[in-house]
């Protein structure tokens, strides 16, 4: 046992054990379908993407060692990674559909992050950004937005907002990796 | 801040990074995914930047998920003995995904219990056959009758979980192709397609699918 339980029972699911696996269905469920359902906004899509995102689990957990984070890193790591496949081989989402929802809701992402420890430290980087690119960022890590989508809302060229946006991730790296 | 073009090594790190949040559009984003299966130094990149932005899935408030495992363990661990399952192959391969359909043979045999081969996959003349075998957490797809593919193409093995879009399992070339994995349960299905050299960038069989074979079934 480690101070890691999802990551036990990943591991347990790698040697095929079926208790395990529901058990860390029990555990993790709420949060994976919570991160589904922000990135795909749609119920029935979620909860089919969950299905599917389990499925993966059982299969992947081979793939997990301990170097990849933990067991809870690495679940939302997949979950967002599948939900973000679905939105992308959707149709591109139109206008201004949902995006105003996420700019009403979002506030500055300094006050969002939950101030503790490696949060702090996310938190602290993340303001050495400009404000606008670090939200741009932060939404696009939760909602699974594009660059285009992006673009979109901010109202520059695709080329501008990549360029801005590589920029500021390799400050944050260079800022969390300090 | 300047306006000079990335080095390698940032352009390396700012793609893990897109990649990571979910900014490029699906041909980038499944470019990006071939590079993360076949470059370990790459990966490990994704893997890092996963970890970096962890804090923000604190944000992810949980919402109750509906009563699905009865469903997904169905799925997952089907009763032995089970029928019906090879029509979910069949709709599979029917469906879409799967451009230029060509299913040349299928030849389905019995896991026997002790040899530990799972499934073995042949035209009907046994012309062409691969066999999978298990053993301690480990699955071996060889070629054990015919030539390989043509010049410039592969073959790729699929793992089809009833109702689930299709995995790659790699691709067979010479060598056995071994990776670590559980006993897959019968009911499942494994297919081989053809696909450019280096195997389907697409995540599904792009090429025509020649063999399949549902684990367990009678022939």
């Amino acid at each position: 046992m480690s101070d890691d339980p999802v990551a036990d029972l990943i591991l347990s699911c790698a040697a095929g054990d079926q208790a395990a696996f529901r058990s860390l269905y029990r555990d993790t469920s709420a949060k994976l379908m919570g991160v589904l359902l922000r990135i795909l906004s749609d119920r029935a899509e979620a909860e089919d993407a969950l299905q599917e995102l389990y499925t993966r689990i059982w299969l992947r957990a081979g793939r997990y060692e301990a170097a990849k984070g933990r067991g809870m890193t690495w679940l939302i790591a997949l979950a967002r990674s599948l939900a973000i496949d679905r939105l992308r081989s959707q149709q591109p989402r139109l206008g201004n559909d949902g995006l105003d929802l996420i700019a009403d809701t979002a506030a500055p992402a300094k006050t969002r992050l939950v101030a503790t420890g490696k949060a702090l430290r996310l938190a602290d980087c993340f303001t050495e950004l400009e404000p606008e690119r670090a939200e741009a960022v932060r939404g696009a890590y939760l909602t699974g937005l594009s660059y285009i989508e992006l673009a979109e809302r901010h109202a520059v060229p695709l080329h501008t907002m990549r360029t801005w946006l590589r920029r500021s991730l390799l400050r944050l790296q260079e800022c969390l990796d300090q | 801040m300047t306006d000079a073009p990335l080095t390698p090594d940032e352009a390396d790190a700012a793609l893990a990074a897109e990649y990571v949040i979910g900014l490029q559009d699906a041909a980038e984003r499944a470019m990006t995914a071939v590079r993360v299966q076949n470059d370990p130094g790459f990966a490990r990149l994704v893997t890092a930047w996963e970890i970096r932005l962890q804090t923000l899935n604190d944000e992810y408030a949980p919402v109750r998920a509906p009563k699905l495992l009865p469903t997904i363990e169905a799925r997952l661990f089907p009763r032995p003995g089970r029928r019906g399952l090879g029509g979910a192959l069949w709709q599979w391969l029917a469906g879409a995904g799967v451009g230029a359909l060509l299913v040349l043979g299928t030849l389905a045999t019995l896991a026997p219990p002790s040899a530990g081969v799972v499934a073995v996959l042949a035209t009907a003349n046994a012309q062409l056959a691969f066999e999978v075998r298990y053993s301690s957490n480990k699955l071996a797809v060889t070629r054990v009758a015919g030539p390989p593919a043509v010049a410039g193409r592969v073959h790729e093995i699929w793992l089809i979980v009833p109702g689930a879009a299709p995995v790659s399992l790699g691709v067979v070339v010479d060598a056995p192709l071994v990776i670590d994995y559980p006993r897959p349960p019968e009911g499942w299905a494994l297919a081989v397609s053809i696909e450019p050299e280096g195997g389907s960038t697409y995540g599904t069989p792009t090429g025509p699918v020649i063999l399949s074979a549902v684990i367990g079934a009678d022939a």
